[in-house]
């Protein structure tokens, strides 16, 4: 799970000259939010978001457009102007989990993917690390989840995984969750079949718990919260 | 009283499917079982399945895929496109005959000599997509009943209600950017069973957009959930589009004592569910339906719920 395999390649991108209104136009005609900008070299220099380019705009333009002459007051302002600079990026060789955690932490929506020399090799954005983890929850495939309560104790992961084997069913994914009830840990194969009555019957049989779907989620809940008026 | 007729044929038996796979010749025995003690056979008109023209089944799926399907058959394969899809040699005749018997009901009610009719076919159709065998599915029965109503007999407005527990798959994205097909399912919630499809968010696309409907219900609602959720989303839906003529996937897996899902209908449910179908029927299609077999597999429940349906479509 690389950055190279997930990226975004053929970026678009802008030099520090181009005006604001060019990016605005890049963004709505390539329906995307961050624009790299590069130099002669393709090093990344800055990076313009949407959010920069609504800073630097009346809010009047968005709602009814602007008169000739106050366009022309916008007219020069460039993306060295508005741009982020230094840029946080990544190298592709980096793992997507990396990412995650470095657009977490640094609350970014896009990662520039730059080689050894600096220059633009892709762009990894939130959406394409929504399309990874469709990707490795496998559900893009036909399939049934199940939820099955374990001990934790070593091995447990392997007899489920070799009976449902034996079954011939594949797997999409098989997700853990850590924290269940005390020394137990739930876990959720994600079956590429729509035949699971079979596969619950002789998990039964070996002993295993499997969960009432509704607990996944209700279980997780939190109490309802008293929430703070809203400002008038 | 209706004039209903009743698709059934001994061969359908002979499509066997593999050791652990519930989809079996022993549901069609407890479906006939079923309208035979309800003394119903006798009030149903009979209709022959002879195996379906290609240019229909053509109409849906790519010839490549049925030529491939015929070929695993042929060559004796077990299994076609996903360990699911269990077969034997005799599978593709069987389907075509499926799909065959579908046709001719859908004849004998748009020429008029039936008011409505239910196929009892197998093997089943709805998650069978233009290109792909899916679910225990080969060839999409309603999908290409529809296809035939509006090629032969120029209907403008088809309206297709899936009730099996998993999604209709197949028949969405055959329709999903046509606007004279509305087709509406409803099923367990696809995050918590097959095929993961069927999403609230999914209206269908390009100038299909709005027609296609989705009501998924979560694991372990049953009749309460169902009634809202049909009286939210299909009965505006359909007064809304007035199909001429309405197809039905029928589906008997959302019975709480059917294992194939974690929907708790009851027996009683379905028969409400009909009533509301039959309702739509009266007010918008002259009673034109056509209803064919999906899912159901619980083998002791299936002749009650069989014979309620073709009750149901006999009184209608």
């Amino acid at each position: 799970m690389f950055v190279s395999r997930s990226m975004t390649r053929g970026v678009i991108t802008a030099t520090p000259e181009t005006s604001l209104f060019d990016l605005q136009e890049l963004m709505s005609a390539h329906r995307i939010r961050h624009i790299p900008i590069v130099d002669a070299e393709r090093k990344v220099i800055g990076i313009v978001s949407d959010r920069d380019i609504r800073s630097a705009l009346p809010f009047r333009f968005f709602k009814e457009g602007l008169s000739e002459e106050e366009r022309a007051k916008f007219q020069d302002i460039r993306a060295r102007d508005i741009m982020t600079s230094p840029v946080i990026t990544i190298s592709p060789g980096y793992t997507i989990q990396d990412a995650l955690l470095m657009i977490q932490n640094a609350k970014v929506g896009a990662l520039p993917v730059v080689d050894e020399e600096g220059r633009l090799r892709g762009i990894l954005s939130v959406r394409d690390l929504l399309r990874a983890f469709i990707n490795v929850l496998g559900i893009g495939e036909p399939g049934t989840l199940l939820c099955i309560l374990v001990e934790e104790k070593v091995g447990q992961l392997k007899k489920i995984v070799d009976a449902i084997t034996e079954m011939g069913i594949s797997f999409g994914s098989v997700l853990v969750a850590r924290y269940w009830e005390e020394d137990k840990r739930a876990v959720f194969p994600y079956l590429l079949t729509q035949n699971v009555a079979p596969v619950k019957k002789k998990l039964t049989e070996m002993g295993y718990t499997l969960i009432d779907p509704m607990q996944w989620y209700l279980d997780q809940l939190p109490e309802k919260e008293k929430e703070p008026p809203p400002r008038s | 009283m209706r004039r209903t007729g009743l698709v059934y044929d001994e061969r359908f038996l002979r499509h066997r499917t593999g050791p652990y796979h519930p989809e079996v010749p022993e549901r069609l025995t407890a479906v006939m079982q079923g309208l035979r003690e309800g003394g119903l056979l006798e009030r149903v008109v009979p209709l022959p399945a002879e195996p379906a023209e290609l240019t229909w089944v053509h109409a849906v799926h790519s010839a490549e895929y049925v030529r491939r399907f015929e070929a695993a058959c042929r060559k004796g394969e077990t299994v076609f496109d996903s360990p699911d899809n269990q077969m034997c040699r005799e599978t593709y005749e069987v389907a075509l005959l499926a799909v065959g018997g579908v046709l001719a009901a859908c004849r004998e009610v748009l020429e008029g000599r039936l008011d409505n009719a239910f196929c009892a076919v197998r093997p089943p159709g709805h998650h069978a997509e233009a290109n792909r065998a899916m679910g225990f599915c080969y060839f999409n029965n309603v999908a290409i009943a529809a296809r035939y109503i509006q090629r032969r007999f120029g209907i403008e407005r088809i309206g297709i209600i899936d009730f099996d527990v998993h999604h209709g798959n197949g028949t969405q994205h055959i329709f999903e950017e046509d606007s004279r097909v509305f087709y509406y399912s409803i099923h367990q919630h696809p995050s918590f069973a097959y095929p993961g499809t069927g999403r609230e968010f999914e209206y269908g696309r390009g100038v299909g957009y709005g027609f296609t409907k989705n009501s998924p219900a979560l694991p372990g609602q049953g009749d309460e959930e169902y009634r809202r959720l049909l009286e939210r989303d299909l009965l505006p839906a359909f007064e809304e589009f007035r199909p001429e003529v309405i197809l039905v996937s029928a589906g008997f897996d959302a019975h709480r004592d059917d294992d194939m899902s974690d929907i708790a209908l009851s027996t009683e449910g379905y028969d409400w569910i009909m009533e509301q179908i039959l309702a739509l029927a009266a007010a918008h299609s002259r009673h034109r339906l056509i209803s064919v077999l999906e899912g159901g597999y619980c083998l002791t429940r299936l002749p009650e719920l069989a014979r309620n349906h073709v009750q149901a479509l006999l009184d209608g």
